[in-house]
């Protein structure tokens, strides 16, 4: 039932927490190489549907299948090897491990996908314009130099496709549009990337957007 | 640079942020590891050699002078030939006194050699003892003296009366856990000539079979005949003293326990603790798509080092402590006999390990997608 050409498509994909309907029914197909945007008010599920479609989480029923792969039919195992190995996240809060400079946190995603590769490690940080900052520890990072290398460790195994879940979130407007450019710059280098934001600015910049409203596709 | 692990730096760099509940880890199990440290120390050298002592059946029969400080040496050959065949284990006269040696004065006892092992088998030689009553070349030495002379087996130790020089080939350097560790013993009757107390010893020493209470007996009739002696049998260290023993090494081990389950109980809040506080960091890596036994070596191996670390710094403090113990308890220095560090470390870490276990089962626990959700 894959429709070549699709990177992701979901068929209706439902999560429930508890009595909380976060998913209803949600029948999405993003293209590959595609830059969609993932608006909506909060609590819409946006969330929710970024951990599934990123293999962080299962759904409650329905299908999805990512480049091919059906991964709700996937256990933990198979959902955490999928993510390593054909996924990047990005994170609103970044989510970089403290004691570890630049350089390494971008290492620890190749470590769990494979082996370190310390020079590729370097060409990630220095595609996000970060290779005067190598040595630096995340406390000594700017917020929009942190996105930076939380964006280069979600690219340096060259993963297919992107989640970036409000990614300007905690940055400031001129950070903003250094993090969109490179998303763009990804875009143009053919992955698929979705995006959640807040700002219509932002989702302009997007091919398409995707609205989501108590749980169910608007548009 | 470039390792193809980044495992070992990961490990380290999360322990030099030195938490304070890492710092509290630490701390634990060295206050543990240094309690364990001294009092398994203080149970191997002390302990160990008092209750072998007291354990093994060595001289129970004394003959001394009633007044004075000798008597003649024909008082042993007398008990000796009142004894019966089938009761006497070994027994020897000793005569004491004190020599010049090459270096310093020292104390020399005289003893017949052939029933040495009889009368004391819980002295710990090394080196040999010396097996023939005449052998007056050869001499044992206690394990202070010998420190303090510089000897070593095979030595040389030089006597010096007036002109005169008697060298002795150090055969045997002993370990008693009494006085017998400042001495030099050397042959009877050379003891008796280099000391100018021709026909005359301080005390004699038996080991005795007792059947049937046939030692007090004997001391009865022996003293009866020879008022002027002082016959006893020598009461080993009691039931009651043995008993007291017992206990101390029984609190001992009670202490050890304690302080180890305190640590225990300590270390175990404190990883949970951490690993509360790292939840974010632990879910991180699992979205990257670290496997629940990578994340959970990870934090084993920063336990393991924490717990080595301990155990070394626990050994170091131990063994002041244990000297403190030593001489307030049993007025001994104590030496770190060979199990003691090996049995520290390992009880340090199994307990940094046990009290790890449901702290990192948390770990399994934590889920990406509820601990990396924003909001
Ligand atoms: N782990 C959870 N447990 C219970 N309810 C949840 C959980 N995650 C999300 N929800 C609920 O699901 C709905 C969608 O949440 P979310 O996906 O975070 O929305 P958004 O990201 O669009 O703000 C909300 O009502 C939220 O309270
Ligand atoms: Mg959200």
């Amino acid at each position: 039932m894959t429709m070549p050409g699709y990177a992701i498509e979901t068929r209706r994909l439902t999560k429930q927490f508890g009595r909380v309907l976060a998913l209803n029914e949600v029948d999405l197909a993003i293209k590959t190489g595609e830059f969609a945007a993932l608006m909506g008010a909060s609590g819409s599920g946006k969330t929710t549907l970024m951990n599934i479609l990123s293999c962080l989480d299962s759904p409650s029923s329905g299908d999805i299948l990512l480049e091919g792969t059906a991964v709700g039919e996937l256990d933990e195992e198979g959902r955490r090897l999928f993510r390593s190995r054909r996924i990047g996240l990005v994170f609103q809060q970044f989510h970089l491990i403290p004691y570890l400079n630049a350089l390494e946190n971008v290492m620890l995603a190749q470590y769990y996908h494979s082996v370190v590769d310390e020079p590729s490690a370097r060409k990630a940080l220095d595609d996000v314009g970060l290779s005067h900052r190598f040595d630096h520890l995340p406390g000594q990072l700017s917020g929009g130099e942190q996105q930076r290398v939380c964006i280069a460790r979600a690219l340096v195994n060259r993963p297919g496709l992107i989640f970036a879940d409000e990614p300007t979130g905690n940055l400031d407007e001129q950070n903003e549009e250094r993090v969109l450019d490179i998303l763009r710059a990804l875009h143009r280098d053919g992955r698929t990337i979705v995006m959640v934001t807040h700002n219509p600015a932002l989702g302009a910049a997007a091919e398409r957007i995707i609205r989501l409203n108590h749980g169910r596709i608007e548009s | 640079m470039a390792g193809n692990s980044l495992m070992p730096r990961l490990v380290v760099r999360a322990l030099s942020v030195r938490s304070q509940r890492i710092v509290m880890v630490l701390f634990a199990l060295i206050v543990g590891a240094a309690v364990t440290c001294a009092l398994v120390a203080v149970y191997f050298d002390v302990s160990v050699k008092m209750s072998r002592e007291l354990k093994t059946y060595g001289a129970n029969f004394y003959v001394g002078p009633g007044q004075g400080a000798t008597l003649p040496d024909e008082a042993y050959q007398t008990v000796f030939d009142g004894i019966p065949a089938d009761m006497l284990e070994g027994g020897s006269p000793y005569l004491y006194g004190t020599a010049r040696s090459e270096l310093e004065k020292i104390v020399v006892a005289g003893v017949r050699f052939s029933s040495l092992r009889k009368l004391v088998p819980y002295w710990r030689t090394e080196g040999a003892w010396i097996g023939v009553d005449f052998d007056d070349r050869n001499a044992l030495i206690g394990k202070t003296l010998a420190g303090r002379l510089g000897l070593k087996l095979n030595d040389t130790l030089v006597l010096i009366k007036n002109n005169e020089k008697r060298p002795f080939n150090i055969k045997g350097i002993i370990d008693s856990g009494d006085n017998s560790d400042h001495m030099l013993f050397v042959q009877f009757e050379f003891a008796q000539n280099w000391l100018e107390k021709p026909g005359l010893m301080s005390h004699a020493l038996f080991n005795l079979i007792n059947r049937h209470d046939g030692v007090d007996r004997l001391a009865e009739t022996l003293s009866a005949d020879h008022p002027d002696w002082s016959v006893r049998p020598i009461r080993r260290i009691s039931a009651g003293e043995g008993g007291v023993l017992l206990k101390i090494e029984g609190l001992m081990g009670l202490i050890s326990l304690v302080i180890l389950s305190l640590s225990l109980v300590c270390v175990n809040a404190s990883l949970a603790a951490l690993i509360t506080e790292r939840r974010g960091e632990f879910a991180l890596q699992k979205a990257l798509g670290a496997s629940n036994r990578a994340v959970v070596c990870q934090v084993l191996a920063e336990t393991l080092i924490i717990a080595l670390l301990a155990s070394m710094v626990g050994v170091v403090i131990g063994y002041v402590l244990a000297q403190i113990l030593g001489q307030s308890i049993f007025s001994a220095a104590v030496d770190l006999r060979a199990p003691v560090i090996p049995v520290t470390v390992a009880l340090t870490v199994s307990v940094a390990l046990i009290a790890a276990v449901l702290p990192l089962r948390r770990i399994a626990k934590i889920e990406p997608a509820v601990t990396l959700r924003g909001e």
